[in-house]
C-alpha cells in the first residue's frame, strides 16, 4: 500500500505503516499523479473523493493505492477519472476564503483529510 | 413489531422557573439543563436560545437537530446504547413533542455546517424553520481535539432532547400513529399480491466528522444488515456528522425517515413494506464493494421486487450508490435511488461523480451549488462571521448590510437526500 497526499501532517507524525509520496502540490496535482499510477498498474484502494469537504475548498488530499503492480486496472482508472472531471467542476467557482482565520481553517482541512485516510488505512489494516 | 407514536403538538417553547409540558406549551428551566449538560467535563460553557417560525432569526452554524421524544410504554429508551442502554427499541408506544426541536451550535471546524433562517426565502429551503427550536450552544474547553469537540456537542444535543422528551412521558397525545412491520413469512401470507419492497438506507461513514452511529456502535465497522423501520423511530441511528449541511442527515431525519413514513403509508395498500437495510459509505474501497454486495445479497434475500436506495453526502457516497444500484438490478430487482446534485451555479455540469445505465430511476433532492441570496436577520444566534468559510460560502459572503450570498449547501437540509424538503419543482 502507498500513500499520496500533498497534506503536510504526514510529514510529522509517526502514522502510516505504510509507503508514502508526498508532493508539493495541489489537490488536482495529487489526483493526476494517482492517474498516472494507475496508468502505470497500480490499483486504487480509497476513494479519491473522500470527504463531504469539496475540492474548492480544500487544499489537501491523500489517497492510497497498490503497492503491487498489475494489468491496467480499468475500475480504478473510471473512478479516478471521474473525480479528476468532478475536480474541475468545482475548481470553475473556486471558494476563497474571506475569514482571516486562515491558519486554523487549514490545520482543521489537514485534520480532516487525516483522520478520513487513517480510517481507510484502519480498514486496509484490518 | 409495532409502535405507536402518541404526538403530543407543540406551539411554543419558554424559559421558565420548572420545565414541563402544558397546553402544547415546553418550559424549560435553564440552570437544571446547564447543569445537566456541563456535567461532561469537555464543555466549558452552555448557553440556551429560543428560536420560532416567522422570527428574524438566523441560527449558524448547526452541527445536529433532534426531535425529543420519550418511551411512554415498552422496551428500551431512546437512543439506546448511546443515551439509554442498550435494548432493541421500535416496540410500545413513544411519545414526540411534535414541532419542536433541540438545535446545536457549536465551531468545531472553521469551515461546514449549515445555516438555519426562520424567517425569508432562506427559511423555504430548510424544514426547521417550521419548528419551535431550543437552540444548544456549547463552548469547549480549552484545546479540545475536534474529534471530542464532536462528540461533546452531539451528546450535548442527545441528552438535551432527552431531557425535553421525558417532559413528556405521561402527557396525552394529541394525535396517536401506528406503525407496524410483521415477520417475512406473516407479511407475505398478509399480502400476497402486493409487491414486496424494502429500503436501503445508506449511512455517512467515512470517518473523522463524517459518522454515523447505530445502537451506539461506528457504522463504518459494520457490515451490512437490517432493521425493523420503527427501530429508526425511537433513535437506532444518531447523527456524528458535522460535513456537508444541505445533505447530511440529521438525527431529526433519521427521527422522522420520510421514505419509511411514505413506505408505511402505502404499505397494505399499493405494497408490502417488508423493512430495511441499512448499510455504510466508507472511503476504503474494498470496504464498499464488500457493503455493496451485502445490500445485494440481503435485498435478494429478502425476496423483494423492488428497493429504494437514499444516499448521503457529496461525492465518494455517489460510487456507494451505484455499487448499490447496479448489484441490486443486477439480482432482477428494480431500483430507485434519491440523491442530490452538484451540477454547477448554472446546473449544466454531470451532477454524480458516478453513473451507470442501471441508475434508470432516480429522484433529486436538489443542485446544492445554487446560489442563494440570504438577507439580514434582527438576531444571530451563533457566530455570523463563519459565513465567509462556511461550505458554500465563498469570499465576500457576508455582504456590509449582514446579508449572505451562499451556495445551497451552506443551508442544513436543503437538498436531503431522504426527500425531506418541503420545496419542489413540476
Amino acid at each position: 500500500m502507498i500513500l499520496i497526499t500533498n497534506n503536510p501532517k504526514f510529514q510529522s507524525v509517526p502514522e502510516p505503516r505504510c509507503d508514502m509520496e508526498y508532493i508539493a502540490g495541489s489537490y488536482r496535482d495529487v489526483l493526476i499523479l494517482v492517474r498516472d499510477r494507475i496508468h502505470q498498474g497500480h490499483k486504487l484502494l480509497s476513494h479519491p473523493l473522500s470527504g463531504s469537504v469539496k475540492p474548492n475548498e480544500t487544499p489537501y488530499k491523500s489517497i492510497l493505492i497498490s503497492k503491487k503492480t498489475g494489468s491496467l486496472d480499468v475500475d480504478s482508472l473510471q473512478i479516478i477519472e471521474d473525480s479528476i472531471s468532478t475536480c474541475d467542476k468545482f475548481m470553475q467557482n473556486p471558494i476563497n476564503y474571506g475569514h482571516n482565520n486562515q491558519d486554523a481553517l487549514l490545520a482543521d482541512f489537514s485534520e480532516v483529510d487525516y483522520g478520513l485516510i487513517v480510517a481507510a488505512i484502519a480498514s486496509a489494516s484490518r | 413489531m409495532k409502535l405507536e407514536l402518541g404526538n403530543i403538538f407543540i406551539h411554543d417553547i419558554q424559559f421558565g422557573d420548572h420545565s414541563r409540558v402544558e397546553n402544547g406549551v415546553i418550559y424549560i428551566n435553564e440552570e437544571e439543563l446547564r447543569a445537566h449538560l456541563l456535567e461532561d467535563e469537555n464543555i466549558k460553557s452552555v448557553s440556551f436560545d429560543i428560536a420560532k417560525p416567522g422570527e428574524s432569526v438566523r441560527i449558524m452554524p448547526v452541527k445536529d437537530v433532534i426531535e425529543p421524544r420519550v418511551k411512554a410504554e415498552g422496551r428500551g429508551g431512546i437512543f439506546p446504547g448511546v443515551i439509554s442502554k442498550v435494548d432493541t427499541v421500535g416496540s410500545g408506544r413513544t411519545n414526540v413533542l411534535k414541532g419542536a426541536a433541540v438545535v446545536t451550535t457549536g465551531t468545531i471546524v472553521g469551515f461546514q455546517e449549515g445555516i438555519i433562517d426562520m424567517s425569508g426565502p432562506g427559511a423555504d429551503y430548510t424544514p426547521f424553520s417550521k419548528l419551535y427550536n431550543l437552540v444548544v450552544i456549547c463552548e469547549p474547553v480549552e484545546g479540545l481535539k475536534q474529534h471530542a469537540h464532536e462528540k461533546a456537542v452531539r451528546f450535548a444535543g442527545l441528552k438535551a432532547a432527552t431531557y425535553l422528551g421525558r417532559l413528556a412521558k405521561d402527557l396525552e397525545a394529541d394525535e396517536v400513529e401506528s406503525f407496524e412491520t410483521l415477520s417475512l413469512i406473516e407479511s407475505f401470507r398478509q399480502y400476497p399480491d402486493l409487491p414486496r419492497v424494502a429500503y436501503v438506507q445508506m449511512l455517512q461513514t467515512q470517518g473523522l466528522l463524517h459518522d454515523t452511529y447505530v445502537y451506539g456502535v461506528d457504522m463504518k465497522q459494520s457490515i451490512t444488515t437490517m432493521l425493523y423501520p420503527t427501530e429508526t423511530m425511537d433513535g437506532a441511528i444518531i447523527s456524528g456528522n458535522c460535513v456537508s449541511a444541505c445533505d447530511k442527515n440529521t438525527t431529526y431525519h433519521h427521527l422522522n425517515n420520510p421514505v419509511v413514513r411514505d413506505l408505511y403509508a402505502r404499505h397494505g395498500k399499493e405494497l408490502n413494506f417488508v423493512g430495511m437495510i441499512i448499510t455504510n459509505e466508507n472511503v476504503y474501497l474494498a470496504d464498499k464493494e464488500r457493503s455493496s454486495d451485502w445490500s445485494a445479497k440481503l435485498a435478494e434475500f429478502l425476496g423483494v421486487d423492488g428497493v429504494i436506495i437514499s444516499q448521503e453526502g457529496f461525492g465518494n457516497p455517489d460510487t456507494d450508490l451505484i455499487m448499490n444500484c447496479k448489484k441490486i438490478e443486477a439480482k432482477g430487482i428494480k431500483t430507485v435511488i434519491i440523491t442530490d446534485e452538484y451540477a454547477g451555479r448554472d446546473g449544466a455540469s454531470q451532477s454524480l461523480a458516478d453513473a451507470d445505465i442501471s441508475a434508470d430511476a432516480v429522484v433529486t433532492g436538489g443542485n446544492a451549488n445554487m446560489v442563494v441570496n440570504l438577507p439580514p436577520m434582527e438576531k444571530v444566534i451563533g457566530h455570523v462571521k463563519l459565513a465567509d468559510t462556511i461550505a458554500g460560502g465563498f469570499d465576500g459572503s457576508l455582504q456590509p448590510d449582514g446579508s449572505i450570498v451562499v451556495e445551497l449547501q451552506a443551508i442544513t437540509g436543503a437538498t436531503n437526500e431522504l426527500g425531506f424538503n418541503r420545496l419542489s419543482a413540476r
